[in-house]
């Protein structure tokens, strides 16, 4: 096995151990890039010169008896949406071409201090507004896409092109990915961590967190990334947990929700029975299930869009008639139809928001967590501009992809997405395991037992070409 | 509610009101902006007597 397929984890032991050096792990992660990039385009900027020296300061820290703990080595990919100090931070937009900022935003920080060492920024799709993140290809099938916005952050990990990628979540962005590509992808809950220094798409909406080989190494970086920041409006002042702590407790007697509408309607056959598979795993493992019914599903949509849209538009307001010409044309479309939603609304899916909110709490009386099918489907083809279901729907490809993953953003609440199979042409399939908000312990172990139990979790991406 | 009206030159007059130029793009927007209101729209649905809206969005449910 090269350092390269290494667990986060994994790696992590190897090198407190001293059997594995941050650097040799470092060149390991740099050599696959170099293999898998022109195929997969999932970096907007590599800095193997950069990489280089902080794995070489980190093993001097580590040979001092300086170890900082598991992070402390590790490969660590950043989305491009993130700010960081004298990396190029784009967005993956011609609108800020050339930008490099000065500082770094808050998460990176946090994660530098932790040791990890920053191999390259990964491609979004442009500011987030999208799933499909056109620059990247999936590493399982380079003819389909990797999902977005996280899309190079997906494809990185589970090509091998680092142990972490950062991602961001306002309608499923670190989800989608992470189902797509087949790695797990972490969306804590709103306020946990904190967003200072990532581009914002929809302040009301967005979450910023971890695209990953395991379930456990999620947790680590959970770990050093919480935490209160009073300079972030949206961040929750309340105690950070020990995250690892629990994580092998088992599930006996936790009562797992399933649920009877929304999430398993026009899904895959092939989604459908591994979702349904994996959660007669967790049955197995001595969970409870309990039928539950998801209240309001035919506004999700509908205000997840109406709130989004205009805090888009909002953001981008100055720019969009400053350098209107240098977004593409599907971000410039939406930003200016966003300017055109009225504030009542606007205000109107907000109050929505605030029932929605009220009716998950008492739909989760009964049940520790809520699972589901992460997306409806594997990776769609390139250029596939709709989803055709048995009943006759042609569903638009980005409704498709934030169906599922939209209700966790409206609630808040913590949801981490982990493979759980493969459809029909080998392209890997999600599970979402959502939990009461800042409860993501017990999302992370239920994910963990799971994980325990199976061999779906932590695979790394072959990278193949088109097929024919 | 009843349905919105798209008629005349709608698109227009909203960029106008926005102050956001779109010549020459009304054509390409139409579709979109009655695609998006058509899916606000079922928010109508849902009656909402005094509920004031999530501002300043807390997840916390006991908070």
């Amino acid at each position: 096995m090269e350092p390269f397929e290494l667990s986060l984890t994994a790696a992590a032991t190897e090198i407190e151990s001293g059997t594995l050096s941050p650097r040799e792990l470092t060149e390991s992660v740099l050599r696959r890039i170099d293999e898998t990039e022109e195929a997969l385009g999932a970096f907007a900027h590599v800095c193997g010169d950069a990489a280089r020296k902080a794995a070489a300061q980190a093993e001097r820290e580590i040979a001092d008896g300086r170890y900082r703990g598991p992070l402390h080595g590790i490969p660590l990919g950043v989305k491009d949406l993130y700010d960081t100090a004298g990396l190029p931070s784009t967005s993956s937009s011609q609108v800020r071409a050339g930008r490099v900022p000065e500082t770094d935003a808050v998460a990176v920080a946090r994660l530098l201090d932790a040791g990890m060492v920053i191999v390259g920024k990964t491609h979004t799709h442009e500011f987030a507004y999208g799933g499909l993140t056109p620059t990247t290809r999936n590493p399982w099938d380079t003819s389909r896409i990797p999902g977005g916005s996280s899309g190079g952050s997906g494809a990185a990990v589970a090509a091998g092109g680092c142990m972490v990628g950062m991602g961001s979540d306002t309608a499923g962005s670190i989800r989608i990915p992470a189902s797509l590509c087949g790695t797990v992808g972490l969306k804590p809950t709103y306020g946990r961590v904190s967003r200072r220094g990532v581009a914002s798409l929809s302040w009301s909406l967005d979450h910023v967190g971890p695209l990953a080989r395991t379930v456990r190494d999620c947790a680590l970086v959970l770990q050093a990334i919480a935490g209160f920041d009073r300079l972030d409006t949206g961040s929750v002042d309340v105690p950070v947990p020990d995250f690892t702590a629990g994580l092998d407790g088992g599930i006996v007697g936790l009562r797992v929700g399933v649920p009877s509408n929304y999430f398993f309607d026009r899904v895959h056959d092939d989604v459908d029975r591994s979702v349904r598979t994996a959660i007669g795993v967790l049955e197995g493992l001595g969970a409870e299930l309990r039928e539950v019914s998801i209240p309001y599903p035919d506004q999700v949509l509908a205000a997840e869009w109406a709130i989004l849209m205009p805090e888009a538009s909002a953001y981008h307001q100055e720019t969009l008639r400053s350098k209107a010409e240098l977004y593409t044309e599907q971000t410039r479309v939406l930003l200016e139809v966003g300017e055109m939603i009225l504030a009542t609304d606007y205000i109107k899916a907000l109050r929505v928001r605030t029932l929605m909110q009220r009716a998950w709490a008492d739909m989760f009386a009964d049940i520790d967590v809520l699972v589901a099918p992460t997306e409806p489907f594997g990776a769609p083809l390139v250029g596939a501009m709709e989803a055709n279901w048995p009943d006759g729907v042609a569903e638009d490809i980005t409704m498709a992809l934030v169906r599922l993953t939209s209700p966790a953003n409206l609630t808040g609440m913590p949801s981490l997405s982990l493979p759980v199979g493969f459809d029909e042409e080998g392209l890997p399939l999600g599970m979402q395991v959502i939990g009461r908000p800042l409860d993501e312990a017990t999302v992370l172990r239920v994910g963990r037992a799971y994980e325990s139990a199976s061999d779906t979790v932590g695979r790394i991406a072959p990278v193949v070409p088109p097929k024919g | 509610m009843t349905a919105r009206s798209f008629s005349g030159d709608p698109i227009g007059h909203a960029a106008r009101i926005a102050r956001l130029d779109v010549t020459g793009r009304e054509n390409m927007l139409g579709p979109v902006v009655e695609g998006i209101y058509a899916l606000i729209d079922q928010l109508d649905e849902v009656p909402l007597g005094e509920t004031p809206p999530a501002i300043g969005f807390d997840p916390r449910w006991e908070a």
